[in-house]
């Protein structure tokens, strides 16, 4: 009977070791450890062995049918991690090749500084108004201090549709429709596009603007100066100044340039500013009375202000955009960079 | 407008750097756009006398100069011609850098030795105009009373800078140098001197006489100049009006030109001889009569024009250009010197309608004040005088509607001061004002300010604001002298807007999309209507009176050509996967040519080429999907679009709200972009229009959901929208839902026939659902779609 055992566990570890594939190995155990197994018909020829030396026999069974599981076991791990790493090597994909999803696109700069400004402005309590792009002579000049054939139409080359109306100048038209309906207090932008009949380099004959109003009791070109060094900080970064310059707008009185220190150099000096350290970057002032009044707006009580960015111009700085036309073109080689 | 610093100094002692007083003027809002110094070219050339000529011994067309320059003899080698032993010649020593790039240093010339060079008038910038003997092909030779030795900037008056000051058009009277001294005066605290007006009259009266008879002059001044000198002007005059870039021309163009850069005031010379009836009619234009003037042109006038004229014709286009017909010249004897003040706005009007800009109509364009014709008049006598020029006629004529009365301003301190939000005290104010030439005072807590006639830009306390404070200097907010923000400031509620939201919500979602956006202008070429082969009233465009060009005279009524402009151009370049959109306005006429403001609807488009018709739809759908539209999908009629690859978005009324699809073949091809470029426009308006998105929630589903597919076989004209609907109908209550999820063509399938795939799927919200109701609800749908379309299962 010993011997016998002896013989089994023999043949049952070479077998094993003979095995290539899982096949094999379910057979294996078919032959060994199943139920008509020779295990199992050693265990049936207990009966044969005398009774004292059944226990003997049995531990003998026991560690033989343990010796052999524990082989087996050995041997199915391997051929598990091995199916495994198969499958892992199959599942290997190249990692550099590009991503299938469409890549994002992107908005235009100038978009950005608007989403960026208006973000600002509403969360300063002012209200977003626009009007038509194409403007009657009024709500463009006149209404804003500027009567026809006076100098300081000079100031804008216009595009006339017809004697009465103009492709809009300024978003300022926007500012005159709004003092007619809205009571004061109040503080509104207008976004939007508007017209010069410029085209240079340097000028686009189409061109974004933000003006912005308030309207109150008792406000001063002081407040203007803390409210627009407070929106500058936060467009360009907490350590941005503006400075005053005097100036003239038909429409404020007092009027100023405001320089921004340069966001390239922080004001030190370099090629984006001139070395000057400021740009030029938007007009402001107190809104003259003639205007408040024109709009029915009461100049004795209520006092105003009002200030008008650039958007593209901004947008050109902020993105450190140098060639205007790159603006218009829409080369998505342009656009992508920003995305 | 340019002056230059010793003309300045005429009327104000100031002495400073002129970089310093740049900055201290456009501080004050007198913008110096430009420092030019006129000698920046002329260090290290003097005034040389030439002591002896020789022959060079070792080339024939060279010649030996010994030059007195001075404090020493010099060698010049020159192969001049027109020098001359005793000439006096400007010489350019070492360390010379002359504007044409020549740098000067000494050098032997075939062997001998040479201290520098003789100068040209070119060499040294200047022209026959400023100095005789300049423009000629040699060595300018200069007059002999040049001292020499001295330098050749102070020799010719070119120690001198000029300022180009940019003037806002609320200060013509800044338009001159004695404006600006005015104005140099207050922000350096200095002393105005005042020009001299005084003037010598003579014994021969004064013969003629002016009538006014227009609305359009408020004043006509004139004086009569016998035996006049006309030759060239002193070089003083000629210095200052070249430096400003006046060409001089003789004595009596030259000192109205002068005038006018010095006083503001534009004049006219005419010759006496030449004015019938000795009268000169200053009347409007008689519709029809013409005149020819000084730029040989003829020009036909109306009753908009201002003419000055005498008994019997036309002479000036006023304060425009002068008619030949009366004009001065060298024969001049006699002549009648006109110092008017005209309308600006009937300037204006005339200089635009004929295209004529000149000196006098620009400065005229600004506004000319009452008291600068009187002015502008005496200093010009007084010049005429001092320079012993002619003879002044007694008694100048004035004749004027009415002298404008001075006025006072009024403005509290305390109002200045809120306006501001300083603290700027009574007196500074004071001080301010009058160093501006303002006479002012303080009574009680009232400022008072009288203010003179050339300051018509001063009206109310708002205007003496900006006076106090560009003078006072705008830095006090930085110095923490300015009061705190205010705090009383009414809360007001920040509002985005309907529009600004829902176009950055489709914006952001386009880009998450892959698309990039595009900005183009509103303009477009008119025969862009015809590229997009459109048929209704989108063909009607509103046109610029004043485009940039033809190609950009037209407002877009669509769009399209924008995008597939946009397309085109990055199609040229090589660019590939483009998808691109843009938001902007197109413009409706109501009618043409415009009596009304016209109707402009918010608009996105969007464009992509490398795109599949099922992509760019989804895009669209998702954009439109932002808002509570519920719509279908129905052919396109847009004509820029391929008839059967494009599709209208409308709503259950018919109502369209965008358009997409495959662009037409036709279109492509005018375009230049691939055939296979996808178009949209959605009209963000009308989607602006509905009512708030909502969503009615139900529940999630129970119990399980059971998936089957189904494919069938249908002819092609059947629609998946068609399929999908009676689908659904035929699930009845335990439809939840259906997805196309494959089609297929094959011969095999037979001619115009199609398998579509659909995967079904079917939910009861009470009960699972058994195989039986399963199987009998799929074999409904089979039959359906078997009865109504003739479908077969594959």
């Amino acid at each position: 009977m010993e011997e016998k055992l002896i013989d089994i566990l023999n043949r049952a570890q070479n077998e094993l070791k003979e095995i290539s594939t899982k096949d094999q190995l379910v057979d294996f155990k078919v032959k060994f450890l199943g139920k008509q197994g020779e295990l199992t018909s050693v265990l049936r020829g207990m009966r044969d062995v005398a009774p004292e030396d059944r226990p003997k026999i049995g531990a003998m069974i026991n560690e033989l049918r343990e010796k052999i599981e524990n082989a087996y076991a050995q041997k199915e791990e391997y051929f598990n991690k091995l199916e495994l790493e198969k499958e892992l090597a199959r599942g290997a994909i190249d990692i550099t090749e590009p991503g299938k999803n469409h890549e994002r696109g992107a908005l235009h700069p100038t978009t950005r500084m608007f989403n960026k400004m208006i973000d600002i402005c509403v969360a300063m309590g002012f209200k977003v108004v626009e009007g038509p792009e194409i403007e009657s002579d009024y709500y463009n000049f006149e209404g804003l201090n500027i009567p026809k054939n006076h100098p300081s139409r000079d100031m804008q080359d216009t595009f006339f549709i017809t004697e009465n109306i103009l492709l809009r100048s300024q978003t300022s038209s926007v500012q005159v429709r709004s003092m007619e309906t809205l009571k004061p207090p109040f503080k509104i932008i207008s976004p939007g596009r508007v017209y010069r009949n410029d085209s240079d380099a340097t000028h686009s004959p189409v061109f974004h603007q933000l003006e912005a109003l308030v309207v109150d009791q008792n406000v001063s070109m002081s407040d203007l100066k803390t409210m627009l060094t407070d929106i500058m900080k936060k467009i360009f970064g907490e350590e941005t100044t503006i400075r005053f310059r005097p100036s003239f707008f038909p429409f404020t009185e007092p009027s100023v340039e405001v320089d921004v220190s340069c966001p390239t150099c922080n004001g030190k000096g370099c090629k984006v500013c001139k070395g000057t350290g400021f740009l030029e970057l938007l007009g402001a002032g107190i809104v003259n009375p003639k205007v408040l009044e024109m709009s029915g707006i009461d100049s004795k009580k209520y006092r105003g202000f009002a200030f008008g960015f650039g958007v593209d111009r901004f947008a050109m700085v902020y993105d450190g955009i140098t060639d205007l036309r790159n603006m218009f073109k829409n080369d998505i080689r342009f656009l992508k960079q920003m995305k | 407008m340019k002056v230059t610093y010793n003309w300045l100094k005429d009327f104000v002692d100031v002495d400073m750097s002129a970089e310093e007083l740049a900055k201290k003027l456009t501080n004050a809002g007198m913008e110096v756009e430009e420092i030019i110094y006129l000698n920046k070219h002329l260090h290290h050339v003097v005034v040389g006398k030439i002591l002896k000529i020789e022959k060079h011994p070792n080339a024939d067309k060279l010649q030996v100069c010994k030059v007195d320059v001075g404090k020493e003899v010099v060698q010049i080698i020159t192969s001049a011609t027109n020098i001359f032993e005793g000439a006096i010649v400007p010489v350019s020593l070492e360390g010379a850098d002359l504007i044409n790039g020549v740098k000067i240093s000494k050098s032997k010339l075939r062997g001998v030795e040479s201290d520098g060079m003789f100068c040209s008038g070119e060499e040294l910038g200047i022209d026959e105009n400023f100095m005789p003997g300049a423009s000629v092909n040699g060595i300018l030779i200069l007059p002999d009373n040049f001292v020499v030795g001295q330098s050749i900037d102070e020799a010719l008056g070119l120690n001198d800078v000029v300022f180009d000051v940019g003037i806002t058009p609320n200060r013509p009277d800044c338009m001159s140098v004695i404006g600006l001294a005015r104005e140099v005066c207050a922000v350096t605290g200095a002393k105005f001197k005042k020009p001299d007006l005084s003037y010598k009259e003579s014994i021969i009266q004064n013969d003629m006489t002016v009538e006014l008879k227009s609305e359009k002059c408020s004043r006509y001044m004139a004086a009569v100049l016998k035996n006049v000198k006309i030759e060239k002007s002193p070089l003083k005059i000629r210095q200052r009006l070249f430096a400003v870039g006046i060409k001089p021309i003789n004595t009596l163009v030259d000192l109205t030109n002068y005038v006018l850069i010095e006083m503001g005031q534009p004049m006219h010379a005419f010759d006496q001889k030449y004015i019938e009836g000795k009268k000169i009619v200053v009347r409007d234009g008689i519709a029809g009569e013409k005149l020819s003037v000084l730029n040989h042109n003829t020009y036909t006038l109306n009753e908009s024009d201002l003419v000055i004229a005498d008994i019997n014709k036309p002479m000036v286009i006023a304060g425009v250009i002068g008619g030949t017909n009366s004009c001065i010249s060298n024969e001049t004897r006699d002549a009648v010197i006109e110092s008017a003040v005209f309308d600006l706005k009937a300037i204006r009007l005339t200089s635009k309608k004929i295209g004529v800009r000149t000196d006098s109509s620009a400065r005229y364009s600004k506004g000319v004040y009452f008291h600068s014709a009187e002015d502008g008049l005496k200093r010009f006598l007084n010049l005429i005088s001092s320079l012993e020029l002619g003879d002044i006629c007694k008694g100048i004529i004035d004749e004027n509607r009415a002298v404008p009365k001075t006025r006072d301003v009024y403005a509290k301190v305390d109002d200045i001061n809120a306006i501001l939000g300083t603290a700027i005290s009574a007196d500074d104010m004071v001080r301010i004002l009058n160093s501006l030439q303002i006479p002012t005072k303080l009574e009680g807590d009232t400022i008072v300010a009288n203010i003179p006639n050339f300051r018509e830009d001063l009206e109310n306390e708002y205007d003496l604001a900006e006076e106090v404070i560009r003078i006072y200097g705008y830095d006090v907010y930085d110095r923490g002298e300015a009061r705190e923000a205010y705090l009383g400031w009414k809360l007001t509620q920040g509002d985005y807007g309907k529009k600004v939201v829902l176009e950055r919500k489709i914006k952001e979602g386009l880009k998450y999309s892959g698309f990039f956006e595009a900005m183009n202008y509103s303009f477009i070429p008119p025969d862009s209507v015809s590229k997009l082969m459109l048929t209704d009233n989108r063909r009607f465009m509103i046109k610029i009176a004043n485009p940039i060009g033809e190609e950009l005279s037209c407002m877009r009524t669509s769009l399209a050509h924008s995008m597939l402009s946009s397309l085109a151009y990055n199609f040229s370049v090589g660019n590939k996967e483009v998808r691109l959109f843009e938001s902007g306005k197109t413009f409706h006429p109501k009618a043409l040519p415009l009596t009304e403001l016209p109707i402009e609807i918010n608009k996105i488009s969007m464009g992509a080429y490398d795109i599949s018709f099922a992509e760019f739809k989804a895009c669209v759908e998702n954009a439109v999907s932002e808002t509570s539209l519920s719509y279908k999908l129905v052919s396109s009629k847009e004509p820029f679009l391929h008839p059967g690859v494009s599709a209208d978005i409308v709503d259950e009324n018919g109502e369209i709200y965008a358009s997409f699809g495959q662009i037409h073949p036709t279109v492509a091809k005018n375009y230049n972009i691939p055939k296979t470029s996808m178009f949209a426009e959605i009209d963000l308006d009308k989607l602006l229009s509905l009512p708030e998105k909502k969503f009615v929630v139900k529940q999630v589903p129970k119990f399980p959901i059971v998936d089957r597919d189904l494919a069938i076989v249908v002819k092609e004209e059947i629609s998946n929208s068609d399929l999908e609907s009676a689908i659904k109908s035929a699930c009845g209550k335990i439809f939840y839902e259906v997805k196309l999820f494959d089609v297929y063509r094959n011969k095999a399938l037979g001619d115009g026939l199609k398998s579509m795939a659909y995967n079904i799927r079917l939910s009861n919200e009470n009960k699972t659902l058994t195989d039986e109701e399963v199987t009998d609800t799929i074999a409904k749908v089979l039959k359906a779609l078997k009865f109504r379309y003739g479908a077969s299962l594959r």
